[in-house]
């Protein structure tokens, strides 16, 4: 009777103790332990907050390449939007105060990604951005070059400066001044194309984007005295748009309006809500005689760079090149009536 | 006829159920001439312009719908609607205001701290049964009056009051 009384004591003494230290334990363990040690990720928070309030924490990560990286991103004041880039094809739309997006990636070679916000979230919006770090674990020290832009170099040996201003201008004094009298037509330069002399150059699409359409149309001016000008103009409007696929422009305007449009304006009029907060104006797209002045790889390099100081952001660690491209060629869209589609 | 109306003058009081009837019956002048509004409607921290708007039972709304600062969105009670806005990047909504009542639009995307109070309105006016109202009173009024007037036919005030 009376060991039975102690033995069941110590049974139950046991089982107190048991439970008392071991539950914590198992809890603790499981969590500091065994969780991470099974998980098949590396989680990594992110918290978003308005930039001037910090923007990205952290604002940089490093991950290791091969191995699953969950990334979480949690708003702490406003809507936000995330995206990933460039041509991750990451786009988790908008972040919710109080909601959390998150998305698996396994990067299989060294390289640097940007994270970014993309849903207009406060008059700094463009600077919320984060660098995401992919490291070999092999050789953790290596960082591989950026990728260099044969476009961008071409436009170093040639000396061209992509912020020159355009008032200044490098046209030659013997040009008579553009003269834009009506709407640019691509339409119309697409029914003259059989009545004119297409000089070489004209022709070719690589020298399409290393010149402007004035020095195109200077060239056009001389193979063709019998046109008028305004008849060139619309010819040069077809060329500098014809070879676009339409769903290439469609892709680029869906880029354009979530991350020019605020300042460039949705149809390219300088005029988007956020152009009064910018050091500079936003430039024009939709005025001819700017965008005739102007050569494809120029626009290309300054959406890739950006501005020196006038709050043009630089897209090049966001957008792929073919991305930028798009955007080139959608933006010549903007200042011409587009020829129908459907007669080619 | 007149005879008839004299001798039993609450007869009046069939006509003027009919009348009353068809003032309640006829189909809405509003459903004929219904207009579309074009409202341009923009949003900024925090507040939307306008903040009130007006439009009549079975109109046409189409709103224009812009963001001057960040990112907003607009949801409009009873109806249902959702959409959000970008800078720069207006957005069309268009819908038949077929509900009458007042009904808030608010903003759907937390902008701000204020972003609660991103509060507005759309009145959507039911004339239709104001104008029936009136004309049924209008009616039996003018039913009271003939009938008073039956009865009170070839007698002086006097006779009336007293009776006779
Ligand atoms: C925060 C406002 C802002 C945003 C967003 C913005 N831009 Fe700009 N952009 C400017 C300003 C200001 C200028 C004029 C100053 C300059 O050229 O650097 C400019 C100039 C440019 C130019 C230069 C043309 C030239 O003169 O060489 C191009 C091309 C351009 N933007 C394209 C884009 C594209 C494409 C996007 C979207 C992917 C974009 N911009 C987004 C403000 C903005
Ligand atoms: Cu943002
Ligand atoms: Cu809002």
């Amino acid at each position: 009777m009376r060991i039975n009384t102690s033995r069941t004591e110590l049974v139950a003494l046991v089982s107190v103790g048991l439970i008392v230290l071991g539950l914590p334990a198992a809890a603790l363990g499981y969590q500091y332990w065994l969780r991470p040690a099974t998980a098949p990720t590396h989680v990594i928070d992110i918290d978003l907050r308005v930039p001037q309030d910090g923007g990205f924490a952290p604002e940089a990560i490093t991950v290791t390449m091969g191995e699953p990286v969950t990334l979480r991103f949690a708003s702490l004041d406003v809507t936000h939007g995330i995206a990933i880039g460039p041509g991750l094809g990451v786009d988790l739309g908008h972040v919710d105060p109080g909601q959390v997006k998150e998305i698996t990636l396994t990067f299989d070679h060294p390289g640097t990604y940007t994270y970014y916000c993309n849903a207009w979230c406060s008059p700094d919006h463009w600077r919320m951005r984060g660098t995401l770090q992919v490291i070999d674990p092999d050789n953790p020290g290596f960082v591989p070059p950026a990728q260099s832009d044969p476009m961008i170099q071409a436009l170093i040996v040639e000396g061209v400066d992509i912020d020159a201003k355009h008032e200044e201008g490098h046209g030659h004094d013997d040009d008579p001044a553009l003269e834009i009298t009506r709407p640019l037509s691509a339409q119309h330069g697409a029914d003259l194309l059989d009545s004119v002399t297409l000089p070489d150059e004209v022709i070719d699409p690589l020298w399409r984007r290393s010149h402007a359409p004035t020095q195109a149309l200077e060239l056009l001016g001389t193979a063709n005295p019998q046109m008028t000008q305004a008849d060139l103009i619309d010819v040069v409007a077809y060329l500098w748009t014809a070879d676009t696929a339409p769903e290439t422009i469609l892709n680029a305007q869906v880029l354009y309006n979530k991350n020019c449009a605020a300042c460039h304006g949705q149809y390219g009029g300088g005029d988007g809500p956020a152009a009064d907060t910018t050091a500079e104006n936003p430039v024009i797209f939709a005025d001819p005689a700017f965008m005739f002045e102007m050569r494809s790889d120029v626009l290309y390099a300054k959406i890739r760079r950006g501005g020196m100081g006038t709050d043009m952001p630089n897209f090049g660690t966001l957008f792929t090149q073919e991305e930028t491209w798009a955007l080139v060629e959608y933006l010549w869209t903007l200042p011409v009536q587009l020829a129908n589609q459907g007669e080619e | 006829m007149q005879q008839l109306l004299e001798n039993r003058p609450r007869l009046i009081g069939l006509p003027v159920l009919a009348l009353m009837l068809v003032v309640w019956l006829i189909p809405p002048p509003g459903a004929t001439h219904a207009t579309t509004h074009e409202i341009s409607l923009d949003a900024t921290q925090y507040e939307y312009a306008p903040g009130r708007v007006h439009v009549n039972q079975g109109d046409r709304v189409v709103i224009t719908l812009t963001a001057a600062d960040v990112v907003h969105g607009f949801y409009l009670d009873g109806y249902g609607l959702e959409r959000r806005v970008e800078p720069g990047v207006s957005q069309q909504i268009t819908f038949t205001a077929d509900k009458a009542g007042k009904f808030r639009y608010r903003c759907s995307v937390s902008c701000g701290p204020l972003h609660p109070f991103m509060i507005g309105e759309l009145v959507v006016e039911s004339n239709t049964p104001y104008w029936r109202a009136t004309g049924l009173v209008l009616v039996a009024v003018g039913g009271m009056l003939a009938y008073l007037w039956l009865t009170g036919k070839n007698k002086s005030y006097q006779e009336v009051i007293s009776g006779k």
